[in-house]
């Protein structure tokens, strides 16, 4: 259990590191730059050009694919501990997850048929 | 162990700090990024609790793919990004303080009775029962049906999603 | 890595889960088959017979299971999560006979509202399976995993309209609240396993029967929280906020088919938990359902009194409804049981009939218009369809010769055989809630009836727009009709089968 524990110590004081890294180098301009607040230095970035504001119409084609993504990485979540156990899980096993698998490719060849996928 | 209390103490400070963040932040991509912490708090504490599969499924899925969600969704809606803070607001301040202070008293007063003086004592074979192999193991033979249906959870989700937000 | 001795797998009778098979392979089937045929012309009609193929195996099915769990006794498999017992045969049969019935009703509306038909069928299919599951389930997590899969496809089909922001919005409050209350059920499974340290229901009996617990309150928490997560898909005060909204703006057939398949589920659910798991307990949760009961039976009966919309005043109605069958459920005798069950019968039949016949009287465009000014009038103009819904209407009030009164017979009689203050208290308030819902069933009946008025504009919007009753519909009405008639008049029968159907 200590082994356990001090591996993911180790993981934690990685984080901490990072997080304290970005935190001193981004307070520490903080803290020297000076601040002269002026409206125009608010509004946002758009390369040279005046910006037009929000997003345009194809929207809804990144939200469907963000949503395939946790559909499908839920199913890559089943597949790992299955993975794991491939041997002692056996021919059972294997037709559980065949079924499962063959689910959600039929799934993904509907959403390619409805043109989801198509260029977004 | 002492180390676990600290740690446990640490983690839940900062995921407590983190959703008093979500709900108060002026914008909502920082509420989603403080959300972001929540997440990977819940992970922390489920490796404190040897349930080291369940934490990087929270890590994959919770952090990994549904805040990409909100995120998207959050720009599809157009939802105010600069610091407008009276339209994110609800106005019924008084009864939403009255009703958390209400669920607050009820869950402390509940959890405190029930688990009050628990002392939860780990040992190392339980290490081997957070693992993927274990879960995996009682995923394919206990609760083989519940396994299956889920795939065809999903086969609805993602018919149901695409039938709703096709473009035409 | 050593590779370890495989161990024994669970046994797997699929003849048990069958029925559920077929509706799986069905929706699952329809996908295929959308996807192959994308933008055939002939598409829509394969689907249909495909679909209605399936329930009639499924149907089939669960008849010869019907006989062979009665005969032989229940049918426990798949590791001790699924049950087979006749509960689950008759629950599935009024579900099937449901999802059949929006089905039907859902192809003409679909055709009229120009909606993509296919998806809604695999939908409705695989929220039926989802609803079978929950029939049969022995497990606490199968519960849950079955409550997500009936309602998934259901927030889906009362968003399905996207052109009316009614049907947005009913599908957005129905998915949030949704979303809600299957967390709030999740906490409630994860305080009973850590009560009783198994999430089986035979296997929470066992532990309870044979430990004593030192301190109960993680467990009466949990089951407090399992009720409150099932007492929001049954439509229960004070859970019931989402129903008039949802009931309102969802597709008139996606409203027939949660009025009657989504309570026939999620009552399963409730009295397998409450009669398998905690059966020791039940001087605990026979309150509680005497209060959720008592609130459903007269905030459902008020409110429906004061709304000026037929589909609210009816979502309303059927809050008082589940209020009937709950008192069944408190009654927890197999008397209770057995009238919980063929009320659950009765009123899916009667619910199916009358929003059948206002989908096709729907006076506009809107779906989620549907005021009494529009339906003055009606079994007037058209005497078979407004007599109809005056015949289910009255049904549901529970006038004598329909099936409405046999129901509410058996549930009142078994409420009235326990014989405690708080029982008889439960009966006095059932009652009165019957005789106020008897003044806005009137009301609609009333409204039909009058004669229209001279104002232009409101004859103008009901002259323009007859529907005509398609061959589909017109198999469903029949159907629904007849049986409410036959139940009323030759009750013996299905008492018989409600009453076989108790055990197990």
């Amino acid at each position: 259990m200590t082994e356990f524990y001090r591996s993911y110590l180790a993981v934690a004081v990685l984080i901490l590191a990072a997080i304290g890294m970005v935190g001193f180098m981004l307070g520490l301009g903080r803290l020297i730059r000076p601040v002269r607040a002026q409206e125009q230095k608010y509004i946002p970035y758009e390369a040279g050009s005046d910006p037009t504001g929000t997003f345009g119409q194809s929207n809804v084609r990144y939200y469907v694919f963000a949503l395939l993504f946790v559909i499908f990485d839920v199913e890559a979540v089943f597949i790992f501990p299955w993975a794991v156990n491939l041997e002692s899980l056996g021919w059972f096993g294997l037709v559980e997850m065949t079924i499962f698998v063959v689910v959600l490719t039929l799934g993904l060849v509907y959403a390619w048929r409805k043109g989801v996928l198509r260029w977004a | 162990m002492w180390e676990q209390q600290v740690a446990f103490w640490v983690i839940a400070v900062a995921m407590a700090g983190a959703a008093i963040g979500v709900v108060r932040a002026n914008n909502v991509v920082h509420a989603a990024l403080f959300l972001i912490v929540v997440f990977a708090g819940s992970a922390a504490q489920y490796i404190l609790l040897l349930a080291e599969f369940v934490a990087w499924v929270q890590v994959l899925i919770y952090i990994g793919a549904i805040i990409v969600l909100f995120l998207f969704g959050v720009m599809l809606t157009r939802a105010p990004m600069r610091e407008e803070r009276g339209k994110l607001d609800n106005s019924q301040r008084l009864a939403s303080a009255v009703v958390a202070l209400f669920l607050f008293g009820v869950l402390a007063v509940f959890l405190i009775d029930a688990f009050g003086g628990t002392e939860l004592r780990f040992r190392d074979s339980m290490v081997e029962v957070g693992s993927a192999a274990s879960v995996g193991d009682s995923i394919f033979r206990q609760f083989v049906i519940p396994f299956e249906v889920v795939s065809m959870l999903l086969l609805a989700a993602l018919v149901g999603a695409v039938a709703l937000a096709r473009r035409d | 890595m050593i590779a370890a001795a495989p161990i024994a797998t669970p046994a797997v009778d699929l003849w048990a889960i069958a029925p559920i098979i077929a509706l799986v392979a069905t929706g699952v089937g329809l996908v295929l088959i959308r996807a192959l045929l994308r933008r055939n012309q002939a598409v829509t009609p394969v689907c249909f017979s495909v679909a209605v193929v399936g329930l009639l195996v499924a149907a089939g099915l669960l008849a010869r299971q019907w006989h062979r769990v009665r005969d032989d006794g229940p049918i426990v498999s798949l590791a001790d999560m699924v049950r087979v017992d006749p509960f689950a045969v008759f629950l599935g049969i009024v579900i099937v006979a449901a999802t059949l019935a929006g089905l039907l009703l859902a192809y003409a509306y679909l055709r009229r509202e120009d909606l993509e038909a296919p998806e809604y069928f695999a939908l409705l299919l695989l929220s039926a399976a989802g609803m079978l599951m929950m029939t049969t389930a022995n497990d606490l997590v199968v519960v849950f995993v079955a409550l997500e899969v009936l309602s998934i496809p259901l927030y889906v089909l009362v968003a399905f309209d996207r052109r009316r922001l009614r049907s947005q919005e009913a599908g957005l409050k129905y998915f949030v609240l949704g979303a809600f209350s299957s967390a709030v059920f999740l906490y409630g499974i994860a305080l009973v396993y850590g009560a009783t340290g198994t999430t089986s229901l035979s296997g929470i009996a066992t532990f309870l029967a044979g430990n004593t617990l030192f301190e109960q309150t993680t467990l009466l928490v949990g089951l407090g929280l399992l009720l409150v997560g099932l007492g929001f898909k049954v439509a229960a005060v004070p859970f019931h906020m989402w129903t008039p909204d949802v009931y309102q703006g969802a597709p008139t057939p996606v409203t027939a088919f949660m009025a009657a398949a989504t309570k026939a589920a999620a009552f399963a659910a409730v009295l397998r938990i409450v009669l398998t798991a905690f059966p020791q307990y039940r001087d605990d949760w026979r309150p509680i359902l005497w209060v959720l009961a008592a609130l459903s039976m007269l905030v459902g009966a008020v409110a429906a009194l004061v709304q000026n919309d037929v589909k609210r005043t009816l979502a309303y109605s059927s809050i008082a409804h589940a209020g009937y069958i709950l008192m069944g459920v408190y009654a927890a005798s197999s008397r209770g049981r057995e009238a919980a069950l063929l009320y659950l019968l009765v009123y899916a039949f009667m619910a199916i009939g009358a929003f059948a016949v206002v989908m096709i009287a729907a006076p506009g465009p809107d779906d989620a218009k549907h005021s009494y000014d529009d339906y003055r009038g009606l079994a007037v103009r058209r005497p078979v369809l407004g007599g109809l819904l005056i015949f289910f209407v009255l049904a549901q009030a529970g006038v004598p010769l329909t099936s409405g009164f046999v129901g509410k017979l058996e549930l009142f009689g078994s409420v009235a055989q326990a014989g405690e203050t708080s029982d008889y208290v439960l009966l006095v308030i059932g009652v009165l809630s019957a005789v106020i819902a008897f003044a806005f069933y009137l009301r609609i009946a009333w409204t039909l009836v009058t004669a229209p008025d001279d104002d232009t504009a409101v004859a103008a919007a009901y002259s323009t727009r007859p529907r005509r009753v398609d061959g589909w519909t017109g198999i469903v009405l029949a159907g629904a009709a007849a049986l409410t008639l036959v139940v009323g008049v030759l009750p013996g029968t299905f008492i018989h089968f409600a009453r076989d159907a108790v055990f197990f």
